[in-house]
């Protein structure tokens, strides 16, 4: 029954493979499989997910400091960065002595122009809601239960400034997941990350 | 008039649910309660069953009924025209999200097979008809399955479950959103998506009166209005 349901869904949701790891400040990102949700689990998926938030939240202040938005688009960077902070925030109180500082984020060329803004915060909150959804099954119940509130803002974000940039906001009716050793080496690739 | 649920429900389809997840001495207290009222709010939001005898299929079965209300309430406004008669932005969006609620009806009930549950009978009371009633009552039911899915999400066992349930959840999430930011709402109100159980989103359904007892018939139509 379980085995088969589980082919159902990879046949209907078209395989969202979760794989992959990656180095990242010297702590491991989560791997592919789904093990036995732990404490130790836990620590190594908040840590990355931490990262998305902190860019995240970097991304949103310098572009509030840069004064390059206007209109529409300067009101989703004051609603969305304020959401990111509390999202830091949250993580870092379930990591506890565990948590990390914010790596360091390039973002002045992302935040330069209107245009450039928005083709970054649709990468950014793409990334964190793909990486949300590869992770947030793998953590213990009750956290499980916080990164599905976190995951469905991550998605408004990305539907929201989709919208704002003539995009389909929901391109499909079932999103993928990314592994985290792919979500890292795309934010590196586009310069976003050191 | 008063519509109590067992008026509604009368294949008990809901009624089953609640005996499943709260129990037969609650269920049989609800059958008589009035929609709406004080009593059914109370009963509906105590806490039910512990979540570990609250089974996997019963959550998806849940989850099978309420994707089954959105997807007749957006073919039914494109059946009647509704949306047809939207400006081309509002179409497009009507038309994506009906197709997004069709899937996630295929989707889960190709999860379940043999053991998806029959399919309940909705009278939409007219809000499909005109593009205000469709679009508030969109809004509204796009924001009450982000919550229902951000409430269950965590209570299913199935870890691919959970997995999939995440993808299912974003998806919603981006409706709500661009539900929001067409009528000029602000897209996220908080910085996290409050969860809401099984209970509690029954309830609003069911105050809403969507969930009818059998097919209503309408002077126009010789049929039921709906295809869901």
């Amino acid at each position: 029954m379980i085995a088969s349901r589980r082919q159902a869904l990879r046949a209907a949701l078209g395989g969202a493979a979760i794989g992959g790891g990656a180095l990242l400040g010297g702590w491991a990102a989560p791997q592919a499989s789904l093990g036995k949700p732990s404490r130790a689990q836990d620590v190594r998926i908040l840590s990355f997910l931490l990262v998305l938030e902190q860019a995240q939240s970097a991304f949103y202040d310098a572009a509030l400091r840069s004064r390059a938005l206007s209109g529409e688009l300067l009101r989703f960077a004051q609603v969305v960065a304020p959401q990111e902070h509390d999202h830091v925030a949250l993580l870092r109180r379930r990591l506890g002595g565990s948590a990390r500082p914010a790596p360091r984020f390039e973002f002045r060329d992302a935040t330069s122009s209107p245009a450039r803004f928005r083709r970054a915060a649709i990468d950014l909150e793409e990334a964190t809601a793909a990486a949300y959804i590869g992770q947030g099954a793998s953590l213990t119940r009750d956290l499980v239960a916080e990164a599905a509130g976190i995951v469905a803002v991550e998605a408004r974000h990305a539907a929201w400034i989709r919208d704002l940039a003539g995009a389909l906001p929901a391109p499909r009716p079932a999103d993928p997941a990314r592994s985290p050793g792919d979500v890292l080496t795309d934010l590196r690739t586009k310069g976003y990350l050191r | 008039m008063t519509l109590t649920l067992e008026q509604l429900d009368r294949d008990e389809a809901l009624l089953e649910s609640i005996a499943i997840l709260q129990g037969e001495t609650r269920a049989g207290f609800l059958r008589k309660a009035a929609l709406g009222s004080a009593g059914i709010l109370a009963a509906l939001a105590a806490p039910a069953r512990a979540a570990d005898s609250v089974s996997d299929v019963d959550i998806l079965n849940f989850g099978l009924r309420f994707e089954r209300l959105q997807a007749t309430f957006y073919t039914q406004a494109d059946e009647l025209g509704t949306i047809h008669k939207m400006p081309a932005a509002k179409q497009r969006w009507a038309e994506v999200l009906g197709a997004h609620e069709r899937a996630h009806v295929r989707i889960l009930k190709k999860i379940l097979g043999d053991k998806a549950g029959k399919r309940p009978f909705f009278d939409f009371h007219g809000v499909t008809e005109t593009e205000d009633g469709f679009t508030r009552t969109a809004v509204a039911m796009e924001d009450l399955t982000v919550a229902l899915l951000a409430g269950v999400t965590p209570r299913v066992h199935d870890r691919s479950l959970t997995a999939a349930l995440f993808g299912l959840l974003t998806t919603e999430a981006r409706h709500a959103a661009w539900a929001r930011n067409i009528v000029g709402t602000t897209p996220v109100g908080r910085s996290v998506d409050r969860a809401r159980t099984l209970d509690s989103v029954r309830g609003t359904v069911s105050r809403t009166r969507f969930i009818a007892a059998a097919p209503r018939m309408t002077r126009k139509r010789s049929r039921p209005h709906f295809t869901g």
